[in-house]
């Protein structure tokens, strides 16, 4: 019984993407770097598959379509910001999968993104993950290193 | 109560990266900010990316910002000037 609370207690964002979890000090953009939109992680993806990292809504999808707002059930605000600067490439090479006020569950399809096509325009592919409602958390533990989507836990947490 | 109104010039508007910007100057503040998007009559808190991000904010857009609170002056000017020189 105890361990259950305990349990309960303790949560993880999954990884959203399949690649390497860097912490958000290395991202190349000091806006990100340097937290000012929350705490997190970023992820430096090896393929285009974006998914859920967490149950939630679909809260926010930019008109753009490189950046997603979810709120968690348990009441985060997470960003994930695909690419650096890539708010330039108008959409193009950004196939979003869902809607905003969409359900989703952990691992579900949020959008294929062409990571061959932002290289070529010459943008980086780190893609932060970020709780933007960062008051909210207690405990924050990132972690590092390869990760798979939807399975690895990069973010651990106590609110 | 202070209310002003902003045109963005900014090519791609109020987007992810500058929003959470935004946030980061409201909070500094205790006074209530409010944003209205005056083209698609959406407000926000602007203390909140996720608020801000879904006023869709574009370029050539005219945007009121609404401040009220004890350091409403200060939250005013602060806002402005973030305003012109990001957006």
């Amino acid at each position: 019984m105890f361990n259950f609370f305990k349990k309960a207690k303790d949560k993880g964002i999954l990884a959203p993407q399949n690649g390497k979890a860097i912490p958000l000090k290395e991202v190349p953009d000091e806006v990100f770097s340097q937290k000012m939109l929350g705490d997190g992680i970023a992820i430096i993806p090896e393929d285009g598959k974006v998914v859920s990292p967490v149950d939630g809504t679909i809260a926010q999808i930019t008109d753009t379509l490189h950046a997603y707002g979810i709120k968690s059930d348990d009441g985060l605000d997470i960003l994930i910001h695909c690419g650096i600067d890539t708010v330039s490439m108008n959409g193009e090479g950004f196939d979003v999968k869902v809607k905003e006020g969409q359900k989703v569950k952990v691992g579900d399809l949020i959008a294929n993104v062409n990571i061959k096509l932002i290289k070529e325009r010459g943008f980086s592919l780190h893609t932060p993950l970020i709780i933007t409602n960062f008051d909210e958390i207690k405990d924050f533990e990132p972690v590092i290193g390869d990760v798979k989507s939807g399975e690895t836990v990069v973010i651990k947490y106590k609110k | 109560m202070i209310e002003f109104t902003y045109k963005i010039k900014d090519e791609n508007g109020i987007h992810a990266r500058p929003a959470g910007l935004l946030v980061g100057e409201a909070k500094k503040f205790q006074s209530n900010i409010k944003i209205t998007n005056i083209v698609n009559e959406k407000s926000a808190d602007a203390k909140g990316l996720f608020g801000l991000m879904g006023l869709c904010v574009k370029k050539d857009n005219e945007i009121k910002v609404s401040v009220e609170g004890e350091d409403e002056n200060e939250a005013a000017e602060t806002i402005k000037d973030f305003l012109e020189e990001n957006f």
